[in-house]
């Protein structure tokens, strides 16, 4: 198998226990202890309320699609073979949007609102991608 | 209420750009010295009565401001850059009208000069996207992990959100971008100026869906430069001032991104629906929307235009697509839009080609393309940040 040639995330000290959550297959991201909000991007203290008291906490991984778009162009060299492929912003059930990838659905099949849940895509030893797929009703 | 204190106090005494095309073969400091030359010629300024020069779309893709100061021999007191993104036009005026009522320069230059077309490899998506490489992802929305890059994408992304929010259509779009290349058929520098349709625009190829490649700017070379005084030393210099009598910085936050007012944001968690209100910089003029003659907006994506007339109130959200229907936007028109044919036709010159735009359209010497009467003209963009300016 080819190695992955797609671009990697720039792991800094401050999202790693959310990449290091996603190699355990944990969809974790910060929630306040003060106020309760749970965000996403990672930050060094709650973007609400301030308090630096949060901890990571496991998510459903559950969601909706708020929106998505499908590239037509491969802008990556590495990306060639999968256009047309899409681009999603998926609303968590607790409320922080990840833009990611609709897996196991045809791009004219994406719906507002579709209900979808993560799956691990382990791309390299090292990385594994949050995607989305709808959750069969 | 008192009269906010730099109201008419700055003013812009001249304009000048280079050529606009694509794979001019000029370096950026090339163009930029010719777009320069050409506005102090403009208001007859010499070399030496320039002090002052904020380089828009800076290091590292535009030209540096550093170099720039000690190729050409300024001798300055005032200077500064901004990233190499567009959407600084108005932060720079703001700057440079400040910089002069406070005395911190007496004639400051601010310019864009790029050379986009020439680039080996892509350089705001791909490999080259230095935007999506940023912690914490790029400021169009680019999370290249997914694939998501190149600034258009966060475009598509907004498009697509309103299309499904408000029920508007891809169809409805194709009028902006009709409407500019218009325009830029009665302007000689514009580089693309043979008339479109909605078929053509309908025809063209999906890059980003639901974009069109003609909702998508030019991607070119070229430079554009506004020299701002104050206005009393405008009223003695060549050309008829055109004062800056309202600025609005540029905001952010969670809830927008650069391509889209409080409510479509890429980071945000509620949904709820946006109210543009009076935005300050009418308060600053004293005018509102109903005063403004023509409308300038940072148009790299034709959704944009649809952003910038929702956020500033020239109609609610969800009413631009019909709005921008049957002309309304278009020279003879109720509110005539970017008339140089803007960055989807004219070129993108980072909005620094809108700039000297209007400043003609207020001396009233843009012949075919005139807009009868203009006495006060807005820039306000997607993003927030806004001038006007007024003869």
């Amino acid at each position: 198998m080819a190695a992955y040639s797609k671009p990697l995330p720039a792991i800094s000290p401050l999202n790693a226990p959310y990449w290091d959550g996603l190699k355990r297959h944990e969809l974790q991201l910060q929630r306040c202890q003060a106020c309760g909000k749970i965000w996403y991007p990672p930050a060094p203290f709650c973007p609400g309320c301030w308090s630096r008291d949060f901890a990571w906490q496991t998510l459903s991984g559950r969601g909706k699609v708020n929106a998505w778009v499908v590239f037509h162009q491969a802008y990556f060299a590495s990306c060639t073979e999968d256009v047309p492929y899409n681009v999603a912003e998926v609303e968590l059930e607790e409320g922080p949007r990840l833009l990611t990838n609709l897996v196991a659905v045809d791009n004219n099949d994406i719906t507002i609102d579709m209900p979808v849940e993560i799956v691990f895509d382990d791309v390299t030893a090292e990385v594994t991608l949050a995607k989305f797929r709808p959750i069969s009703q | 209420m008192a009269t906010w204190e730099l109201k008419d106090k700055a003013a812009v005494c001249g304009v000048g750009h280079s050529s606009y095309g694509r794979r001019l073969n000029r370096s950026p400091i090339d163009l930029a010295g010719e777009a320069l030359r050409n506005a102090l010629d403009d208001a007859g300024l010499g070399r030496d009565e320039l002090d002052g020069l904020i380089v828009s779309f800076g290091t590292p893709i535009g030209v540096d401001a550093d170099t720039l100061a000690y190729t050409l021999g300024l001798k300055l007191t005032l200077y500064n850059q901004t990233w190499a993104h567009g959407r600084f036009t108005a932060s720079c005026i703001q700057w440079a009208a400040m910089a002069v009522t406070a005395g911190l320069a007496t004639a400051v230059a601010c310019l864009a000069a790029l050379r986009f077309s020439d680039m080996r490899r892509p350089v705001m998506g791909g490999a080259g996207d230095h935007e999506g490489a940023r912690e914490a992802g790029g400021g169009h929305g680019e999370d290249p992990v997914y694939g998501m890059t190149s600034p258009g994408a966060g475009a598509a992304l907004v498009a697509q959100k309103y299309f499904q929010r408000f029920g508007a259509t891809s169809r409805q779009l194709a009028a902006v971008p009709v409407a500019f290349r218009k325009h830029a058929s009665l302007n000689p520098v514009a580089i693309m100026r043979t008339p479109i349709t909605v078929e053509d625009h309908q025809l063209s190829r999906l890059v980003c869906a639901p974009l069109h490649l003609l909702d998508y700017c030019l991607i070119n070379d070229g430079a554009a430069c506004v020299i701002v005084t104050t206005s009393e030393r405008a009223r003695d210099l060549l050309q008829q001032p055109v004062y800056i009598s309202g600025m609005q910085g540029l905001p952010g936050g969670r809830d927008e991104f650069i391509w889209a007012y409080p409510g479509f944001g890429i980071a945000q968690q509620e949904r709820f629906d946006y109210h543009s209100g009076l935005q300050p910089v009418y308060q600053r003029a004293e005018v509102t929307p109903a005063d403004i003659d023509a409308l300038f907006t940072y148009d790299a994506f034709s959704i944009l235009a649809w952003m910038a007339l929702e956020r500033f109130g020239f109609c609610s959200p969800g009413e631009a697509a019909a709005f921008t229907q049957d002309g309304r936007i278009e020279l003879g028109g109720a509110l005539p839009m970017n008339t140089n044919g803007g960055l989807l036709s004219e070129g993108h010159i980072m909005g620094w080609n809108h700039q000297v735009e209007i400043v003609r359209q207020l001396r009233g010497i843009c012949g075919p393309r005139q807009v009868v009467h203009a006495k006060i003209i807005q820039w306000a963009n997607a993003y927030g940040d806004s001038l006007i300016y007024r003869r």
